[in-house]
């Protein structure tokens, strides 16, 4: 990997080689809070649940006992409140790791996070910064109905004034999480729950995997090659960078070439990288488990048309239709993009 | 040698836990600062690391129910 411009103006961020050690995406990110607390005392951890509980996707377990309650604080259920002190916070210097739990709980306090998170650095011309993440749980796949199944990163990245970032794995997630509190900007730190590495949620091989022990970033607004092929490009995130490369793997069986990129960022976005691949494949497949139209999934599609029209043979989507998450687990299964879905869209795209 | 041993979680002589994840396979390298596993009893997750350096061998596979107290693991 190569060295790379960090973002936050200070040290070089360099994405370091993976080493052996494993540990799960919620392991990963759970050490990168702790190492960045350890060496910065204005960072802390807001949220419901964060304390002994750990977090109910366990991001957060165990920093309670190292941190104490004054720098782990568990919070009444009042999202607007506590994500505004969040805000407060930072604008007074502060670091927060604001977590929101479920980002389809947004509805409540999305005043506080549009209007003031995002907006206060451009209001006061630059003079005033906003140095907070904003961690929230996305996705389905585990009968857990409509209201807390939603991926929604395409509504946080439409409105400007916030990064937003999604990891798919244990690397990145640690990567991304350290460039995220020691970030200057409000950033979206969005990981999908199937992701996790969790006993309790389906099992993915690509939920643990190897992280270095000591701190680094992973570049905000970079995305990363995971696999490389001629035939067909798949842009995706989150836990359809694991599906795609499992598709990818049986198609190669066939000759079939498929290149995976994970965009790891929305905001920015990495459009040079979508081109590149186009450039070579001709054939765009977007992977997206947020809903379809007005989001992500036409902003991918877009990069390309808008650039570089003449390098599309084929362009096709594989997202949530516009239609709330079902509960019922067939159902649900019938709008995500599975598997068997990724493998339909490619062999369209080949045909 | 030195024994891994499923750690004591529940106070029920005849609970049985879980392998939740296994972080290394056998073969690795281990110290006692290696994260080799994450186990559950009755939801209740907790972190396995070694009591002495050296190469590991594992004796149960991921997801497998095993009684509290057995023998999960050797390390030589």
């Amino acid at each position: 990997m190569s060295p790379t411009i960090g973002t936050t103006g200070h040290a070089l961020a360099v994405e370091p080689e993976t080493g052996k050690r494993k540990l799960s995406t919620a392991k990963a990110i759970q050490e990168a809070i702790a190492q960045q607390m350890r060496s910065d005392e204005s960072v802390f951890v807001m949220g419901e649940d964060v304390g002994p509980y750990g977090g109910i996707f366990s991001s957060t377990t165990g920093l309670i006992d190292e941190f104490g309650p004054t720098r782990i604080i568990d919070t009444p259920i009042s999202e607007t409140a506590f994500i505004g002190l969040g805000i407060g916070a930072a604008v007074e210097g502060m670091r927060p790791v604001v977590e929101l739990m479920f980002a389809d709980f947004f509805g409540v306090c999305m005043d506080q996070i549009y209007n003031h998170m995002a907006k206060i650095h451009y209001e006061s011309g630059g003079n005033v910064q906003v140095p907070m993440v904003l961690m929230m749980a996305t996705g389905g796949g585990y009968s857990d109905g409509a209201q807390h199944s939603q991926s929604l990163w395409g509504t946080f990245a439409h409105l400007p004034g916030m990064k937003v970032v999604v990891p798919s794995n244990p690397y990145d997630a640690k990567g991304l999480m350290t460039a995220a509190i020691r970030s200057n900007d409000p950033v979206v730190y969005m990981f999908h729950k199937g992701g996790m590495g969790l006993g309790w949620m389906k099992k993915n091989k690509h939920s643990i995997g190897a992280v270095p022990e000591e701190p680094y970033e992973v570049p905000i607004g970079r995305a990363r090659v995971v696999r490389e092929g001629t035939d067909v490009t798949i842009v995706t995130l989150a836990l359809s960078v694991s599906h795609s490369l499992d598709v990818a793997e049986k198609l190669e069986q066939e000759g079939i070439s498929v290149e995976v990129i994970d965009l790891r960022s929305l905001v920015p976005l990495d459009r040079e990288a979508i081109i590149a691949s186009v450039a070579k494949t001709g054939r765009l497949i977007v992977v997206d488990e947020d809903y379809q139209s007005f989001g992500l999934s036409g902003e991918v599609i877009a990069s390309v048309a808008e650039r570089k029209p003449e390098l599309l043979k084929h362009v096709s989507r594989v997202c949530v239709p516009d239609v709330p998450l079902p509960y019922a687990s067939q159902l649900e299964y019938a709008v995500l993009p599975t598997p068997a879905r990724i493998e339909a869209a490619i062999r369209e795209a080949i045909a | 040698m030195s024994e891994v041993i499923f750690p004591q979680m529940s106070a029920a002589a005849d609970a049985t836990g879980v392998i939740v994840t296994w972080f290394v396979e056998s073969g690795d390298e281990v110290t006692p600062s290696t994260l080799i596993a994450e186990v559950a009893v009755d939801k209740v997750d907790a972190e396995i690391y070694p009591e002495s350096s050296g190469i590991i061998t594992l004796l149960v596979a991921e997801e497998a129910e095993v009684p509290q107290g057995s023998v999960i693991a050797t390390v030589a």
